[in-house]
């Protein structure tokens, strides 16, 4: 594979101070192959093991209305092997999973067919409506026994198997709205073999298990739904975007029941080609050695047409909105959410650096008013507090009481007014900044927090982003908070909510 | 037809190119992993007090962990090690006043964490190697000299009471991993029924509480050869190890308490427990009392227990409640030991109601396999690589996790033979072996069977 690009680049350097430089020393090396693969390496000479990710760019930003969730069930399908891991007999597991598909095909054409019959046209629809047709259950019935079928045929855990017994650990997966990435330690010297899985799990991943697997992710999101808070997260991130995907959940339940075999295969052939994806290896191997054996790996996969890109962006916000939540399990509270820049702009270093300070005063100022609460200031939407587009920041106050919550609103939108007019003490922008750089020092120091970081970035922006991201906070100033929240903290741009007691009107 | 032809182009076979070696033909090489020596990290005063000192530059942080051999079982009044506890958290050393305590640790933006197990003691505090001039001797005095007062005693015993106001938003037990820790509570609620290791602190012992048994409890325990230290991070190694000279050279030596040997427990035949609760999910725990785990029979157990469920990897009770039926999110062991008397073995899972008993059925269905007849080569295969070449080296993979693991070990047990030994005993251990620890370790008969959630089930 001819070398494209084969630099060892030291992320740009917006120096603050040598010292600050040293702080965020950040020796990644890159290497992208003819085919678009991209490989970023962290040496540490002398570490007998090696942390290794591969990211993909795609997430629940790209799912489609009715399969949300989609992406994250991709993942677990994805643990389930290829022909050559996890296979008893391929040529006659083969044969009874494009029965399946076929199967699958006539449910779906069943489905539309019989939509008069199983639509729920109510308002008050309770996600319990199950009509069905005798075409409909057979075809069911059909798909599992083959799935039966199919099992006796595979071997579970294909992938995790191999993993574990070369002294694999953390074999884990995430995907979350702009990315899914798979997970792996091991002794460097083995390193090949998360080459050879990943590279059959990126070309050659079947679907098996497919409807029991659905069903994990129907308890996943039972879990979820079992915290008061969720329902109410969910409301707030729903009255915070209109059109971004970002703020659309993890599925709901007739989403998981939705999922088709021939969508999810449409994602995984879409997504996971050369040139939408990412290896990083921090440990004990080097750009050198790992060039070729990537190489050997994944140099047959051809360049695709790149994949579309989520281009999705709010309408310019226009009016301040509104939730009043009724509930007697979650505590009261008041929460202000106003939608602020992805990562990439330079005003979203900021904003990390204005959560900690901020809250470090409006808790003074809660307390000195006589509010018994607790402040807690961040940019979580779903499980993620960083996208490469735009999502909120989200200035929560938990009370005690919920005789104060017009008093802690009250105050609340008087220092979040007053933000745009004073500068915050000094001190407290110091403190914070401090604190940030401490808690990446915690990050940097965990080669797995590190790696994710660096992916992270590459999907957001770019891995070379995450340098300047880092020394950008170091250089905020108060009177520079105080700009950024007279910009973004306008009443146009405003989200409240409030948690009152009472039963919720179901 | 023709469609069918079709879809099996579309589940098409790997591109003839692709590099497609089975794992087992790849020629990986095998492990030459050495652990660490602890002897090149070590630093022993003539008190008795032992510390592991490593560098670690990779960011400038420095962690240092202190560990005593002394918990909420080991101390004669009740109440006394958690009163102490909340002083080592919340009043920092003496000569210092609370909130300057807690002000310098703001200041330092440190990690501050006090957590007292229940025959052992851990105070770690990590912060930016700027700051530590200011943090060892924080560190230092938190060990030697707290600051004990009433106010400890109270705010202890206000965490006695059996409802605490939590502000985090959501109030119940029954909550998603929180559900869980109460059922695994109520586990251990029936089996250390009456035994120590089931103590609780009263309101009663809380008020017969003076400062000056929590201060003795500090005196008795807190002696420099009952404590280990691990020290790491971006540090000069001789210069860290200058100051913990300084710091300790003179704490005088003290007799080092001996080690409380709990009686072991009164087995009850297996029984079904229901804690009603009103949740979309229930969870369940199906276990027993696990008795010390003799050397010789360690590596076994850890094998069997591998292959069985630890780790939340693919294992057998995973296999057979989430890869196969999706029953499940997670299944998994937990092998808690204890220093010096019973732990616990336990089997865990959550589920929609409706398929609590399937998961408890299949469990059950591979506790009792085990017993029965002998795991496969290929299960050996997979757990003897997971524990030697994986899990036992990640405890060892740099400076913090180093001197960390060497400190434990040192406390718990003298000294590091264990470590020493332990590949060589993963490797040596055989399917005989295993089968013998799991009819030894797994007891149906003893098996007690918590359920949280709407609905029970009967038990055959």
């Amino acid at each position: 594979m001819r070398i494209i690009r084969n630099l060892a680049i030291l992320a740009v350097a917006f120096f603050v101070s040598q010292a600050l430089a040293q702080d965020y020393d950040l020796p990644i090396l890159e290497h992208v192959y003819e085919n678009g693969l991209r490989l970023l390496v962290i040496e540490r000479p002398g570490e007998q093991r090696v942390v290794s990710k591969i990211f993909t760019d795609m997430g629940a930003l790209n799912e489609t209305p009715g399969e949300y969730g989609a992406a994250h069930f991709l993942e677990h399908l994805m643990f389930k092997g290829t022909p050559t891991l996890g296979s008893q007999d391929w040529e006659r597991e083969k044969e009874v999973h494009a029965q399946i598909r076929a199967a699958e095909d006539a449910l779906i054409e069943e489905l539309n067919r019989s939509r008069n019959v199983l639509r729920d046209r109510g308002v008050f629809h309770d996600y319990q409506h199950s009509e069905t047709t005798p075409r409909i259950d057979e075809l069911h019935a059909l798909i599992d026994s083959l799935n039966r079928q199919a099992q006796e045929l595979s071997e579970e855990g294909p992938m995790k198997t191999w993993y574990q017994a070369y002294g694999g650990t953390r074999t884990t997966a995430t995907t979350e709205q702009e990315y899914m990435k798979f997970d792996l330690d091991l002794p460097a010297d083995r390193v090949e073999l998360f080459l050879r899985v990943e590279a059959d799990r990126m070309q050659n991943s079947i679907f098996r298990n497919f409807d029991a697997e659905r069903m994990v992710l129907v308890e996943q999101r039972l879990g979820d739904l079992n915290r008061a808070e969720t329902e109410f997260r969910e409301a707030m991130n729903s009255l915070v975007g209109r059109a971004s995907m970002v703020y659309v959940p993890e599925g709901y339940t007739n989403d998981f029941l939705q999922y088709t075999r021939r969508y999810e295969r449409e994602l995984y052939e879409t997504y996971f080609v050369p040139n939408n994806t990412t290896l990083i290896f921090i440990g004990g191997v080097t750009l050198e050695d790992m060039i070729p054996k990537v190489d050997k790996y994944f140099a047959h996969m051809e360049r695709a047409p790149e994949p579309a890109r989520y281009q999705g962006r709010e309408p310019l916000p226009s009016a301040e909105k509104r939730l009043n939540w009724r509930s007697n399990t979650l505590a009261p509270r008041v929460e202000v959410r106003y939608q602020i820049p992805g990562v990439g702009h330079p005003d979203r270093p900021l904003f990390d650096v204005l959560s900690d300070a901020f809250e470090a005063h409006l808790q003074s100022v809660v307390a000195d008013v006589g509010i018994d609460g607790t402040v807690d200031i961040n940019t979580r939407v779903v499980h993620t507090t960083r996208f490469g587009v735009p999502a909120s920041i989200n200035i929560e106050l938990v009370l005690a009481d919920a005789s104060q919550i017009d008093k802690a609103e009250s105050a609340l939108l008087a220092e979040l007014h007053r933000l745009g007019e004073e500068p915050l003490p000094a001190d407290l922008v110091a403190q914070a900044r401090k604190k940030l750089r401490t808690e990446w020092y915690r990050t940097a120091v965990d080669p797995n927090a590190l790696a994710f970081q660096i992916g992270h970035f590459e999907v957001m922006d770019s891995w070379r982003t995450l340098k300047p991201y880092l020394e950008a906070r170091d250089a905020v100033t108060a009177d520079d908070l105080r700009r950024l929240a007279g910009k973004y903290f306008i009443a146009g741009n405003r989200s409240v909510g409030v948690v009152l007691p009472g039963e919720a009107q179901q | 037809m023709r469609k069918l032809l079709l879809l099996a182009v579309f589940i098409s076979a790997p591109s003839l190119s692709q590099e497609l070696t089975h794992p087992r033909e790849m020629g990986l090489p095998d492990s030459d992993y050495t652990r660490p020596d602890p002897a090149e990290y070590e630093l022993a005063l003539e008190n008795g007090l032992i510390a592991y000192v490593a560098e670690a530059d990779q960011v400038p942080l420095v962690t240092m962990s202190a560990f005593v051999r002394g918990g909420v079982v080991s101390d004669e009044k009740q109440g006394a090690a958690e009163s102490l506890a909340d002083a080592l958290q919340n009043s920092g050393p003496s000569g210092m006043s609370s909130s300057d305590f807690k002000s310098s640790l703001k200041e330092m933006t440190a990690e501050f964490v006090v957590e007292m197990h229940g025959e052992w003691t851990e105070i770690t505090l990590n912060v930016p190697a700027e700051d530590i001039d200011q943090a060892l001797p924080i560190f230092a005095g938190l060990l030697r000299q707290p600051a004990i007062s009433d106010a400890n005693i109270a705010r202890a015993a206000s965490g006695a009471a059996p409802e605490a106001k939590d502000l985090g938003g959501e109030s119940g037990t029954a909550l998603y991993e929180g559900s869980m820790n109460a059922a695994v509570d109520h586990f251990y609620g029936i089996i250390y029924k009456g035994h120590p290791y089931g103590r609780r602190p009263t309101t009663e012992n809380f008020n017969d509480l003076r400062v000056a048994d929590v201060a003795n409890f500090h005196g008795r325990y807190f002696v420099p050869g009952n404590i280990r230290i691990a020290v790491a991070g971006a540090i000069d190694v001789d210069e860290i190890n200058a100051r913990l000279v300084n710091l300790f050279g003179d704490w005088a030596a003290a007799d080092v308490p001996e080690a409380k040997l709990m009686p072991a427990i009164t087995r009850s035949r297996a029984a079904l427990h229901h804690f009603p609760s009103k949740k979309l999910q229930s969870w369940l725990v199906i276990g027993h009392d696990l008795p010390p785990v003799p050397l010789k029979e360690q590596a076994a157990f850890e094998v069997m227990d591998y292959i069985m469920g630890a780790y939340h990897l693919n294992t057998r009770v995973m296999r057979e409640t989430r890869y196969k039926y999706g029953y499940t999110n997670d299944a998994s062991s937990f092998a808690e030991d204890r220093w010096y008397g019973p732990g616990g073995y336990t089997y865990r899972s959550y589920s929609r109601p409706e398929v609590i008993e399937n998961i408890y059925r299949n469990m059950m269905g591979e506790l009792i396999r085990i017993r029965d007849e002998e795991v496969s080569e290929h299960e050996m295969f997979v757990a003897k690589g997971a524990l030697a070449d994986g899990i036992f080296q990640v405890r060892y993979l740099d400076g913090y996790a180093l001197t960390r693991s060497f400190a434990l070990e040192r406390l718990r047990y003298g000294n590091h033979d264990r470590s020493a030994s332990y590949v060589q005993r993963i490797r040596a251990v055989s399917k005989e072996d295993v089968l013998n620890a799991a009819r030894k370790y797994i007891r149906p008969d003893n098996m007690q069977v918590i359920i949280l959630g709407e609905d029970a089930f009967e038990l055959e």
